[in-house]
């Protein structure tokens, strides 16, 4: 009998690697990844973090949508709605700073979480898994720059 | 700072009274923190988690076995002799401590007229007369019924190490959204805290046992691992344990070695430059460091935890701090942040207006609300 862990299931595991962050992930790895993950269901107009918390990792949506509402004019030009698949919060992923918008959800919406620290573990505890999702980050962060630099219609990094 | 002191003096108040549980837990958290990186390495070469975990600890109570078994036909036999052999080595302190005190009669002649020496024999011999008969057979069984509780520490450390992972996801689970966050970020404080202090420890100990061992095994002394490594982890009882570890050394060079008293006095230079090796370069490089607690602070711990916990809370006086600090840190941020607060209220009412709107649309339709299709 196992007291606290709910073991990942083969649809969970597949389902995260379905995410574009993990879609590099072998099942294998993914499986490893997804006991690092931590599950979160916010209901319809409930806060996930607030512009100016410090942050401490990323979320990932998994079903369900989510707007950010920040004060800068910058971000004010994205796309400020994250469906399913997409990450939020990558920015406090890397450096301990404060969130740069506040982000609510639209509607009854499931999260997972990736912990800063949890993640720098996994960097060192299984360098494979740590590139494959490190690369896949570095990815989404560049498109976001990108098209924020090139003034288009973007999903902000926050 | 008043309420971390205060926390800390009552967690050590609570351990005393579970001092059966939380001796062998402490040992069990060392030995995970000692063993964790091992099996962070074994995962990174491929071995599954459960496999490294079962390995680690079959290997641990592989070598503890060896251990026990070499030494407990020696002990076991000295165990027999113990009135003899706590005799010989109480006259050989005796004998040292007289000569010394000769030897500072002549160069002090007012110590010589106080009769210092006839005094301190005095002492002695009150003190130990009959003492072995007395105590020891009682301090031999108060360790035989610790020995049940020591059992549990293997299979402590062995769920530590596979389980505690999913032990804080399971606690995590239950924390309400709005303080997710912070809670995450308070158990990872904590285990950075936790870990530092036992793998400081750790490396602690084993730094005094090679400078230990090396310069008694210099000296001549023997068993010179043996005494280096309880001298070592007896200086886990801060101040305290260092003078009991340094007596025991000492003691035990008088008795084997009555005619050289030269070698005695090294043992106590040895111990006394061991013990400034520990204040000004190895505690500062493991534990000191780390944990970031003023020393007056941890002066004032360890006769709090001395008062409130005796034994019990000189030795956890500083982790337990250490633990309550992060902890009233992070609950601080929680309780006077307000918005964490706004949010974690918006979301129960808005958990209690669904519940109770779900239990409205259950409700049969013969009480309170007109039957379906009326409305």
């Amino acid at each position: 009998m196992n007291l606290f862990s709910r073991p990942a299931s083969s649809n969970n595991v597949e389902r995260l690697r379905k995410l574009d962050v993990f879609r590099d992930l072998t099942f294998k790895e993914a499986r490893e990844v997804s006991e690092l993950l931590h599950e979160r269901v916010y209901e319809e107009n409930e806060i996930i973090f607030e512009e100016g918390d410090l942050g401490h990792g990323i979320f990932i949506v998994i079903s369900g949508k989510v707007r950010a509402d920040p004060s800068h004019e910058l971000l004010k030009t994205a796309v400020l709605e994250f469906g399913p698949g997409e990450m939020l919060g990558e920015l406090s992923l890397f450096e301990e700073a404060p969130r740069t918008a506040t982000v609510i959800a639209v509607e009854r919406t499931v999260m997972v979480a990736l912990f800063r620290s949890e993640f720098f573990a996994l960097l060192t505890k299984n360098r494979n898994i740590g590139v494959k999702v490190l690369v896949r980050m570095s990815t989404t962060m560049c498109r976001r720059a990108r098209r924020c630099l090139l003034r288009e219609r973007h999903i902000p990094s926050l | 700072m008043l309420v971390t002191i205060l926390a800390t003096c009552l967690v050590l108040y609570l351990f005393q009274r579970v001092i059966w549980l939380v001796v062998p837990g402490l040992f069990a958290l060392m030995i995970y923190y000692g063993l964790r990186p091992l099996a962070e390495q074994l995962a990174l070469r491929g071995v599954r988690h459960e496999t490294a975990v079962a390995s680690m600890v079959a290997v641990l109570l592989l070598v503890t076995a060896g251990v026990v078994l070499k030494l407990a036909p020696p002990l076991l036999a000295k165990v027999a002799h113990l009135q003899g052999a706590f005799d010989h080595y109480v006259e050989g302190g005796q004998n040292l401590l007289r000569k010394t005190i000769q030897a500072l009669e002549e160069l002090a002649p007012v110590l010589k007229r106080a009769s210092l020496n006839k005094q301190v024999d005095l002492q002695i011999h009150q003190f130990t007369d009959q003492f072995a008969e007395k105590h020891l057979g009682a301090m031999a069984l108060e360790l035989l019924k610790w020995l049940p509780s020591l059992f549990l520490v293997p299979y402590l450390t062995y769920f530590l190490l596979k389980d505690s992972t999913n032990l804080k996801r399971f606690l995590i689970r239950s924390i309400p959204n709005a303080f997710f966050e912070k809670s995450l970020l308070l158990f990872a404080r904590l285990d950075e805290s936790l870990r530092s202090f036992f793998q400081g420890l750790l490396v602690l100990t084993f730094l005094d046992t090679l400078c230990l061992a090396s310069g008694l095994f210099a000296l001549g002394v023997s068993p010179a691992l043996f005494l280096g490594l309880t001298a070592a982890v007896l200086s886990w009882i801060p101040y305290l344990g260092s003078v009991i570890g340094c007596i025991l050394v000492v003691v035990v060079a008088a008795a084997d070695f009555p005619d050289r008293p030269s070698i005695a006095y090294s043992c106590l230079a040895l111990f006394l430059f061991v013990r400034l090796m520990d204040d000004f370069v190895f505690l500062p490089l493991t534990i000191g460091r780390k944990l970031h607690i003023h020393p007056l602070l941890s002066v004032l711990m360890f006769f709090l935890g001395a008062t409130v916990a005796g034994g019990t809370g000189l030795v956890l006086a500083l982790p337990v701090l250490g633990v309550m600090s992060v902890v009233s840190d992070t609950v601080a941020q929680i309780v006077t942040d307000r918005r964490l607060r706004a949010r974690y209220r918006a979301a129960r009412d808005f958990a209690i207006t669904s519940h109770m709107s779900l239990q409205g649309r259950l409700r049969p339709p013969n009480q309170d609300l007109p039957p379906l299709g009326e409305t």
